[in-house]
């Protein structure tokens, strides 16, 4: 199976795609040029020393590839620790330094929401009122010509 | 009721993207019977609204990767069993009455179906009939497909809530109209993604997508998104014009309906500016 086959097949059945009502932490990131978000939510298991990602999943107004990088990064995001998952977005964002700004914007925006995901958990413990965290991406994916005028919806 | 509703939801989807896998006039049959499972829903948000109960149209994944078509009729034959037995959740007897009386004559009818093997809709082979494509044509279509597919569902969900908690006579006649072109753009999508072998069925919609507060700005950023869509359009008919006529004379075609849709949209937005 070559990577474009693969890419395909994220756009043609995401995985963890969809809400999570019973969750135990929302995160969001978001594009504040266009409107573009990604939600993600988490349900955390706390039976052992350190928080582990139980169940996952996200919903997202964006593009295909906003949809293929939320697939994938659910994906290696389920079954681990907290500091695993730290490790999970600290690698993805470094490896976004390398890629054009308006490729790099979608999976950062992911990678954003899972760092909130986890910090509004975190907060969370502490005070159980605290709201969700939201983090704006560096990177925008707006085509410059577009961007004074971008659509929201 | 809202499990009735979100399953009547996920029926129509289910209905209308096995209607993609059919070769045979099997696909117009189940494309007529989602239009019929789509007016159940409006039936239904007709009574939510009536009641002033919220309501949304979040759904399940609707799995359709089959080898055979007779596994997704099946699965559609199960999906109304299950929503017949939850008609009972709505209190309009005069909805469920009809509701009962479709579903009877539909079940006879695809109880009746023949079977077909429809596992190239899902092979990601990404070749298209008759049509030699480069693999950046390939690649380009294939995202615009994933993209126009998804914001054609999106497009037909946003206008009917619209109408549906519009009672302005005028700004429904746009909606409607806007409602069935996006049916016929999602359909000739489909069809394509099917062929190509990398068919699925759109994602659920987030509920600030529809629910929004601003229907002029609404309809300005629909307006630059039609206005990126004719460019992409014009895109692909450039890049596959070498290799197929008839996808360059599609994608013109689809550009220049474009050119209506942003003519309605601006309609409206005159309308509400007064």
């Amino acid at each position: 199976m070559d990577g474009n086959e693969q890419l395909v097949k994220h756009m043609m059945d995401p995985q963890n795609y969809g809400e999570m009502k019973d969750n135990d932490a929302i995160g969001m990131g978001k594009n504040p040029k266009n409107g573009e978000k990604v939600a993600i939510y988490l349900k955390v298991n706390r039976d052992g020393e350190e928080p582990v990602i139980e169940d996952i999943s996200f919903q997202a107004i964006g593009c295909s590839t906003t949809i293929v990088s939320g697939s994938i990064i659910t994906s290696e995001a389920r079954d681990i620790t907290f500091s695993r998952a730290d490790e999970l977005i600290s690698i993805t964002l470094g490896m976004l330094d390398n890629v054009p700004a308006e490729e790099a914007a979608c999976t950062e925006m992911v990678a954003l929401a899972l760092k909130a995901s986890i910090d509004t958990y975190l907060e969370r413990e502490k005070d159980s009122e605290f709201p969700m965290i939201s983090y704006m991406i560096n990177n925008d994916c707006t085509p410059k010509e577009e961007s004074e005028d971008a659509p929201t919806v | 009721m809202h499990q009735l509703f979100k399953e009547v939801h996920e029926l129509f989807l289910a209905t209308q993207f096995t209607g993609f896998l059919s070769q045979t006039t099997t696909r117009q049959d189940l494309y007529e019977f989602s239009n019929i499972f789509f007016k159940h829903l409006t039936w239904l948000e007709n009574d939510f609204i009536k009641n002033e109960v919220e309501y949304s149209y979040s759904v399940n994944n609707v799995p359709l990767k089959v080898t055979q078509l007779s596994h997704m009729l099946n699965n559609i034959l199960e999906r109304i069993s299950s929503v017949e037995k939850q008609l009972e959740s709505c209190k309009d007897e005069h909805i469920t009455f009809r509701m009962r009386s479709d579903f009877n004559y539909i079940i006879e009818a695809i109880k009746n179906m023949p079977d077909e093997e429809v596992a190239s809709a899902f092979d990601t082979k990404r070749d298209y009939p008759n049509v030699e494509l480069t693999d950046e044509a390939r690649d380009a279509l294939t995202v615009f497909l994933f993209e126009e597919t998804y914001k054609e569902y999106e497009l037909i969900m946003v206008y009917n809530y619209s109408k549906a908690n519009s009672r302005d006579a005028f700004l429904n006649r746009i909606f409607q109209i806007l409602i069935d072109e996006s049916f016929f753009h999602l359909r000739s999508f489909g069809q394509m993604m099917a062929d190509m072998g990398i068919l699925g069925v759109p994602r659920s919609l987030m509920e600030e997508i529809y629910k929004f507060d601003d229907l002029k700005q609404f309809l300005k950023d629909g307006i630059q998104e039609e206005i990126g869509a004719k460019e992409e359009c014009k895109r692909l008919a450039e890049a596959v014009s070498s290799s197929s006529e008839y996808f360059a004379a599609f994608f013109t075609f689809i550009n220049n309906q474009e050119n209506y849709h942003i003519a309605l949209m601006e309609e409206a937005l005159a309308y509400i500016e007064g």
